[in-house]
């Protein structure tokens, strides 16, 4: 295993040169949804269309018009992916620990929850869709879509690993001392989670 | 009677067929009643008998490292935080308070995941200071740019 030998402390191992290059990756991740997020806040409520479906309940010139945000159906669907996060931690600790039945069983919970966190997207962009809002229908819509697709198709990527992952473990190719690769998968994943922590809040809750 | 029951049966087909939302919502809906049903059914359901190879020995955890029920309580936490969220959402309180509030929290939970799911609190000051130091620029750099073109938000 390479190793860097110069950074080391009371609590870790060697550093392995895999783990440097995800945080790496990670960091780039954080300038790229930095951006997405950035650009979103920027032209919130500066859409030309003023006729155009708005995110929250907007008052203007006396005309209500209602918000198209199902706060209860998010709320699940960010609760759905935080759990997976639990999951995904737990079959990193199953395998750290030897217990390939954990292994198996947290590792397609967690696949399981990540599907059902992309089928509520699925459901919500095609409400969105239908009540008028697309991708190119106005600043808005250009945002959010963007935003909230880049983030499905990291946790579709994420699927895909754990997937594989739950494969390999299954046929026995995924042993104790294979768990980095857990490892690096679960901080891929926890990194998405973390994401839709902040886009739940900075997007959806905070009007 | 039964006419009005075939016209009524047509438009719930033809609504279905035409909302997209309906034709995955209805196979979610399906499989959670199902779900339900085997739930409730008296039959009982058997986990397979554990293989010899998976019985292997079962470690403890590596040293430093914390247990499955630490992992656990930590995932109630972040769970009830996002119940708070939720609750605050509603709450007919002034702006500024429910937008630091909203903050407040959703940053307690990222350094929980970060902490203690990515295990930053247990692992090389370097992965720390690799993330922390991006996270950082990108707030600083995106507050510069939406104070310079004066976005609704700040």
């Amino acid at each position: 295993m390479a190793t860097v030998a110069t950074h080391q402390d009371a609590h870790s191992g060697p550093l392995d040169n895999r783990k440097l290059l995800m945080w790496l990756f990670l960091a780039s991740e954080c300038l790229f949804f930095g951006g997405l997020i950035g650009t979103y806040l920027l032209y919130r409520d500066r859409s030309t269309d003023i006729d155009g479906p708005f995110a929250h309940d907007t008052t203007i010139n006396g005309i209500h018009y209602t918000g198209i945000y199902d706060i209860p159906f998010t709320s699940v669907s960010a609760f759905v992916l935080l759990m997976s996060s639990v999951s995904m931690v737990l079959a990193l600790a199953a395998i750290q620990r030897n217990d390939r039945r954990g292994l198996q069983v947290w590792l397609a919970c967690t696949a399981l929850l990540g599907l059902t966190f992309l089928a509520g997207q699925a459901f919500e962009f095609t409400v969105f869709v239908h009540e008028g809002l697309t991708l190119d229908e106005n600043l808005f819509g250009t945002t959010f879509f963007v935003l909230t697709g880049f983030h499905g198709a990291h946790v579709s990527v994420g699927v895909l690993i754990l997937l594989s992952l739950f494969v390999m473990a299954v046929q026995g190719k995924l042993t104790h001392k294979q768990s980095l690769n857990v490892e690096l998968a679960g901080l891929y994943w926890h990194f998405v989670d973390v994401v839709w922590i902040v886009i739940f809040t900075l997007v959806y809750l905070i009007r | 009677m039964l006419e009005l029951l075939a016209v009524v049966l047509a438009e719930s087909v033809k609504s279905v067929i035409e909302k997209p939302s309906f034709l995955i919502g209805l196979p979610l809906l399906g499989l959670g009643a199902i779900g339900v049903l085997i739930a409730l059914s008296p039959i009982e359901l058997r986990w397979p008998e554990r293989p010899k190879d998976l019985a292997a020995e079962i470690m403890p955890p590596p040293p430093g490292q914390p247990t499955a029920q630490v992992y656990i309580q930590v995932g109630a936490i972040l769970a009830a935080i996002t119940a708070l969220e939720v609750a605050i959402y509603y709450l007919n309180i002034v702006q500024g308070i429910l937008i630091a509030a909203l903050l407040a929290l959703s940053a307690l939970k990222f350094v929980l995941v970060l902490l203690w799911f990515m295990h930053l609190r247990f692992d090389t000051k370097l992965f720390t200071v690799l993330f922390s130091g991006a996270l950082l620029g990108v707030i600083a750099l995106f507050m510069v740019v939406l104070v310079t073109l004066g976005s609704n938000f700040v």
